[in-house]
């Protein structure tokens, strides 16, 4: 040590002081206060703004009445507005999903929802495609894309049938 | 060269009364004689639009009701109904829309001059920060109105978010506090609008002041090293700001009062006939996310404009020679060029799809 060979032999106790920095113990104090004071202002940002947010959208099941105005050769927009409570207040929510019978399953029933961008996308009874008017994508009747952004197929929601009228779920 | 502006140091005996100081302090500010010209005015003008855009939002914060019910209607009332109100949107409209451009240009111009480089890095740091503040500022602002527009550019834009791996479910969750874009997601985006984002962004503006004030403003390329001539800030510069500031309200207000800012039709999430078509200042991105499908989308909607913000944060480690000659910097210079002609034609291409043939 160059302590011990510049000066005169120092007391054990002195040394072990010098040890201890006070700069970095004042260092660590501070370190540990800032922390508590995030962990506490962090703890209601969490459960307010954090938490609530992760809640999932429910699905329910929506009843669009007798659908026998539906066809087989083309798609009918169905219209839906139920309310959903969301947040503090309920609101009237509203969209639609385009369906037609299908002689193998009774309905085909997709989302309107473009599974590119979530724009809403058309049924185009000339060239028999949904198209979705954002960025060009394109689905066959069967929910397929075929040209444009899209990867993914439009999404099929499940129906039922109970005492002749057609129930979608729709998740929100 | 580091150009200081005045010290003046308060001596501990002195019979000066605090705001004494401060005002000594202001009188005394100088600023190179050689910076006073029509072509350096970039920073003030920004400085300008943010406190037209301050004071108009604030007027209209007055008239605002954040509830997806009435939203429309506070807003429509304020635009139709109030004197002056139609002024107030248009200037808004306007100044963010005219923000954008100036921002651009004084990027561009601290560029070519090399105006990065040392000592000056955190000056042009702060100043890039600027470009992650400003487009949550437009994310959140679009939907306010709750109109058309705003609702289904907010649906594309939190798609987007959404479609970055690992964090964007959790982050769109967070913009919106939940599944839906209803009174919570609302409320967010206002507080964010109103609240969060303009106390950064007066954050911002004081760090790269401070970081200009104590790194100083760059020289003209000739310079030798010697002293510049100085001009005091006060009134030269004030004078010409305000002059700036009641131009520019003025021509805003012309335009604002000549072509109303839009206000479509209420949001409507059945509406089917609505076209969503992408503001010109997203055009090159929202191309980028067209090119890029499926699986990919993520090169286009993160990789790509995350990247370009690495690359333009890191510049001033990047380019570190102490040339400020532009043409003396051939490889940046080239760099540069490519990329804006890239993000150029990327703009045009969406300008032509989405505006010249929207046959969809």
């Amino acid at each position: 040590m160059i302590i011990a060979e510049t000066g005169p032999p120092q007391p054990r106790e002195h040394l072990q002081e010098k040890c201890v920095n006070p700069s970095r113990r004042a260092f660590l104090m501070t370190s540990i206060l800032a922390g508590g004071a995030i962990v506490l202002s962090a703890a209601p940002l969490v459960s307010t703004v954090i938490v609530p947010s992760l809640k999932k959208g429910v699905g329910r099941w929506i009843d669009f009445g007798k659908a026998d105005s539906l066809t087989s050769d083309h798609f009918s927009m169905l219209s839906y507005e139920f309310m959903v409570k969301d947040g503090w207040l309920d609101l009237p929510q509203r969209g639609f999903v385009w369906a037609k019978a299908d002689s193998m399953e009774g309905f085909k029933i997709f989302s309107s929802t473009c599974s590119h961008l979530a724009c809403n996308v058309i049924w185009n009874k000339d060239s028999r495609v949904f198209e979705c008017p954002c960025h060009s994508g394109r689905f066959d009747p069967d929910g397929r894309p075929v040209s444009g952004p899209p990867k993914k197929p439009l999404s099929l929601l499940l129906h039922k049938v109970e005492e002749e009228k057609l129930l979608i779920h729709i998740t929100l | 060269m580091v150009e200081e502006m005045t010290r003046q140091r308060i001596e501990p005996g002195s019979k000066d009364k605090a705001l004494e100081g401060l005002l000594k302090r202001l009188q005394g500010l100088e600023i190179p004689a050689d910076a006073i010209c029509w072509r350096r005015f970039f920073g003030s003008m920004i400085l300008v639009l943010l406190t037209l855009l301050f004071l108009s939002g604030v007027l209209m914060a007055f008239f605002y009701s954040p509830v997806p019910g009435t939203a429309y209607d506070s807003v429509d009332h304020l635009q139709f109904n109030l004197p002056m109100g139609n002024l107030l949107r248009g200037v808004h409209h306007y100044a963010w829309n005219l923000l954008l451009i100036v921002m651009g240009f004084h990027l561009f111009r601290a560029f070519i001059l090399g105006a990065y480089k040392a000592p000056r890095q955190l000056v042009w740091i702060s100043g890039v920060s600027f470009f992650l503040i400003i487009p949550l500022f437009i994310i959140t602002g679009d939907l306010l109105p709750w109109d058309q527009k705003g609702y289904w550019s907010t649906q594309v834009r939190l798609s987007i978010i959404g479609s970055i791996p690992v964090v964007g479910d959790l982050l769109v969750q967070m913009f919106r506090g939940g599944p839906l874009t209803g009174i919570v997601a609302l409320t967010r985006f206002y507080i964010l609008h109103i609240l969060l984002l303009p106390g950064a962004l007066i954050f911002l503006i004081a760090f790269h002041l401070y970081a200009l004030v104590t790194r100083g403003l760059s020289g003209p390329l000739s310079g030798n090293g010697t002293p510049r001539p100085r001009a005091p800030f006060f009134p030269v510069i004030v004078n010409r700001w305000l002059l700036l500031f009641i131009v520019s309200a003025i021509g805003l207000g012309i335009m604002a009062w000549r072509w109303p800012a839009p206000l479509g039709d209420p949001a409507d999430p059945t509406d089917s006939s609505f076209i969503p078509r992408p503001e010109w200042w997203v055009l090159f991105l929202n191309q980028l996310v067209t090119i890029f499908k499926g699986p990919l989308m993520i090169i286009g909607s993160a990789i790509i404009p995350g990247g370009l913000l690495v690359l333009m944060t890191a510049l001033p480690f990047l380019d570190r020679s102490p040339e400020r000659r532009p043409w003396r910097r051939k490889r940046v210079m080239i760099i540069a060029i490519v990329i804006i002609a890239v993000l150029t034609v990327l703009s045009v291409m969406g300008y032509i799809e989405h505006f010249v043939r929207p046959e969809h």
